[in-house]
């Protein structure tokens, strides 16, 4: 099926177009939506991550990466919930830049990284605060992801992790936080559960820490 | 056996920390990390992240004594050979034992190029400061009138003002005009608003002088000013002390949260270097700092906030509020400049949190304020603030290009220092570089590395999504991943490669993409295209130091005829020099404070997309 190898390329390239075209083509062709997202977009952020990891390519390409993906979902998914084709999820993320920031690339990526490998994500958007986190988290999450790119708002985090341990979630879901100024030490400093640099290794760091098999 | 008494935890040792070359020691407790110690001891260390241990910018040299281990951060920013030679990260390496620490020329923030541009602005009619030379009566049995009350008396009769007086001013009438023999100079205040105030009695003849500052988040720049003819006299510049609490404005807001003591420390240390810049400028011009009778300091929302004192909290946390944006003047004496003690001090208004009154100084001096040519202005830095001027409309937007621009998260990157790569070209198949003060290439500047891009790109080394190609010579996969040779160890002045790497291209593809993204967004706005701009501003160390074309051949500029850019230095300095001598301009500044729309990039309508567009090389 070369149309699933072109889909698939062209997301990895970050051509938006291409993979629209790409995708509708498979469609008309008789491909299931749901063999397109996992063979073509899930396996193609796979490989932008193994990429990614490797240095060979960097956050510019994982941002047009991204977009591409996002651009050929846009005519996935109205198909994959007709389907009733529920994709088998590897767990629920909640994720969000924290109250004060609106800052949103990186959490996008994390949350298109995680969206590729399989994940289902719930992403809350910019400036959010610990009540929503903890509404999120309430009606059903297994990790609560946050994000933050300003020094003056990474200690928003905290309020979040003592929301979820105040309303007695803290044993439920795994709490991972990122952003430029965030590092190791500050993620323990406030009870998170991990860190990750990078939206790579955070998809790595949430299945480590569901334990889920990659 | 030994007895051992116990009375409750001990307090930790007191350890003593000697810092080289300057020879000062400071005391730290057992446990404290070494930049603490450095910052206590008032060693200017640069700490671009604020001591988080995410950029490796406070780099030290351990000489002797004990330490804890290295932290993964460390591990991670510094080379096995760096680690190995006794360098650590000042944030990360906690004191064991008394030792002795060498902080490296680079790791210093001193000694860095400071870019000003002085000249002339002319003076009219509608000086701020009015000088008024007045024979006054001398007190006798039969004439008991105050000091104050004749020497007003004086100042009526010869120009009709009776302007007020403060208490630091008559505090120096008696012994002024005894010490004149009733012969002064009086300089009487014309404000924006309010009544006339006298504000300095000089001797007779004396030209009243102004300083202007702008005071940005790395370096401050400080001129002295005739009040009577424009001329820049003197100009000194220094760097920002508060860069020993975190290079950006964002982790100095972060600690001036942390106490009221730390926002303490912050607003005195920058006004103890703002006295040292006066002190430097009466010495450079030889006159006295009780000539200067009026003042004006710009600086970004941030630097203001802290100045004046005020909270900070609300300019780190979305929506970025400002405490207060209007103009605000204040006797100098209560910012704590010793000027003239009845001087005023006047700080423009500012746009928005993150587009302050340096950005409104820079408005004015580039001449965006009152135009109908469709003008582009922009000051780039770690944010950069741009603003458009269309139709007479003016819109504003600031965007996080981050610290690239200036050395910092490039691999060998460093600030305009004597041996940084400045400019670079490629010639025939290899690199040429030129280097600040000529001096042995070290490392590569915010100029040098923009260069090396575009020229890289021109000559195929690079494709458009910032790869290199593996196929050129000059290219190889160093310990730092794909990395480019500018001038071999043989050449440089450390015995060791110059090289960019992939990391420092997607460095520079963020932060000119951001530009890029905001100037679009700005244009967007206006409805426009970059076709119809009759001119592009460029204000700033690094706006002036740029070489244009490159930055145009990478996409971070709009593509517009060379000849349309205009470089003018300190844009801020400039337009504060513009606002010390000119009550219209401090009029037009609050006008283009009130009429300025900004927009707030994080929040656009499809922002990531247009960001996005605007990466490719």
């Amino acid at each position: 099926m070369p149309v699933l190898e072109e889909l698939r390329q062209a997301v990895v390239d970050g051509q938006a177009k291409a993979a629209v075209a790409r995708a509708t083509q498979g469609l008309e062709e008789g491909i299931p939506a749901e063999v397109l997202l996992r063979d073509g977009l899930i396996s193609a952020m796979q490989e932008v991550g193994r990429l990614f990891e490797e240095g060979e390519i960097f956050v510019p390409e994982m941002l047009v990466s991204a977009r591409a993906m996002n651009a050929t979902l846009v005519v996935l998914k109205p198909l994959l919930a007709t389907e009733g084709s529920e994709a088998r999820s590897e767990g629920k993320v909640v994720i969000g830049t924290v109250q004060g920031d609106l800052h949103e690339i990186g959490k996008n990526l994390v949350a298109i990284m995680l969206e590729g490998s399989g994940f289902e994500v719930v992403d809350l958007g910019t400036d959010v605060s610990p009540e929503r986190f903890l509404e999120a988290a309430e009606a059903g999450a297994d990790v609560v992801a946050m994000s933050a790119l300003l020094t003056t708002t990474m200690t928003n985090m905290k309020a979040v992790v003592e929301a979820l341990g105040r309303a007695g979630l803290r044993d439920k879901v795994r709490i991972i936080v990122g952003g430029a100024p965030i590092t190791d030490r500050f993620a323990s400093e406030i009870g998170a559960d991990g860190y990750a640099p990078d939206a790579s290794k955070a998809v790595r760091k949430v299945r480590e820490l569901l334990a889920v098999k990659a | 056996m030994t007895q051992v008494l116990h009375r409750g935890p001990a307090a930790p040792p007191r350890l003593r920390v000697e810092l080289q070359p300057t020879g000062r020691r400071v005391d730290v407790e057992a446990g404290s990390d070494l930049l603490s110690a450095v910052q206590a001891a008032a060693v200017g260390i640069v700490a671009v992240c604020g001591g988080h241990g995410a950029c490796g910018s406070c780099k030290v040299r351990v000489v002797r004594g004990d330490l804890a281990p290295p932290t993964d951060a460390e591990r991670s920013l510094l080379g096995p050979g760096e680690l190995a030679g006794g360098f650590r990260l000042a944030c990360q390496a906690r004191v064991l034992s008394d030792c002795t620490v060498g902080i490296p020329e680079g790791s210093l923030s001193a000694s860095q190029r400071l870019a000003f541009e002085g000249g002339g602005v002319a003076v009219g009619a509608d000086t701020p400061v009015l000088p008024v030379d007045v024979e006054v009566e001398p007190p006798g049995l039969g004439d008991l009138r105050s000091d104050a009350a004749r020497l007003l008396d004086a100042i009526a009769a010869t120009n009709g003002l009776r302007p007020e007086v403060d208490v630091p001013v008559l505090a120096q009438l008696p012994t002024r005009l005894r010490a004149e023999g009733w012969s002064v100079r009086a300089v009487v205040s014309q404000p924006e608003r309010g009544l006339p105030r006298l504000v300095g009695v000089l001797p007779p003849g004396t030209e009243p002088l102004g300083l202007a500052v702008d005071l940005g988040t790395t370096k401050l720049a400080a001129y002295l000013v005739s009040m009577e003819s424009g001329t820049t006299l003197a100009q000194a510049g220094a760097m920002n002390p508060q860069i020993a609490f975190g290079e950006d404005v964002m982790s100095r807001i972060t600690r001036a949260n942390e106490s009221p003591a730390n926002a303490r420390l912050l607003r005195d240390s920058v006004v103890e270097a703002l006295g040292s810049l006066v002190e430097q400028l009466c010495a450079q011009s030889g006159r006295s700092y009780y000539d200067i009778v009026d003042a004006v300091v710009v600086g970004n929302t941030a630097m203001h906030h802290l100045l004046l004192g005020l909270p900070v909290r609300q300019l780190g946390e979305a929506p970025y509020v400002p405490a207060a944006s209007d103009p605000v003047e204040a006797p100098a004496a209560s910012i704590g400049l010793r000027l003239n003690p009845g001087a005023p001090c006047y700080l423009p208004p500012n746009i928005a949190g993150f587009v302050g009154a340096d950005h409104v100084a820079m408005v004015l001096a580039a001449g965006l304020g009152s135009t109908e040519r469709t003008v582009l202005g922009l000051d780039i830095g770690t944010n950069t603030e741009i603003s458009l001027s269309y139709r007479g409309h003016l819109r504003s937007c600031s965007t996080a290009s981050g610290p690239a621009f200036e050395g910092a998260r490039i691999r060998q990157g460093m600030r305009a220092a004597p041996g940084a790569v400045e400019h670079v070209r490629y010639v025939g198949d290899r690199f040429l570089v030129q280097t600040v003060d000529n001096a042995p290439a070290i490392g590569i500047c915010g100029s040098g590395i923009l260069d090396a891009v575009a020229e890289a790109r021109k000559a195929g080394v690079l494709d458009s999504r910032g790869a290199l190609s593996r196929q050129h010579p000059l290219v190889w996969r160093s310990e730092h991943g794909p990395s480019c040779l500018l001038v071999g160890a043989d050449q440089a002045g450390n015995g060791r490669d110059i090289f960019f790497t992939r990391s420092d291209v997607n460095e520079i593809q963020l932060a000119k993409g951001a530009v890029r993204a905001g100037t679009k967004v700005l244009l967007a706005e206006a409805g426009i295209t970059e076709e119809a701009l009759d001119e592009v501003v460029m204000a700033g160390a690094f706006g002036t130091y740029l070489d244009v074309g490159s930055a145009v051949a990478i996409g971070m500029l709009p593509a517009v005829p060379l000849d349309r850019y205009r470089q003018i230095g300190n844009g801020a300095g400039r337009g504060a020099v513009e606002m010390l001598v000119s009550r219209d301009q401090r009029s037009l500044a609050r006008e283009v404070a009130k009429r300025s729309e900004y927009i707030e990039l994080t929040v656009y309508p499809g922002f990531v997309d247009i960001f996005a567009d605007s990466l490719p090389l």
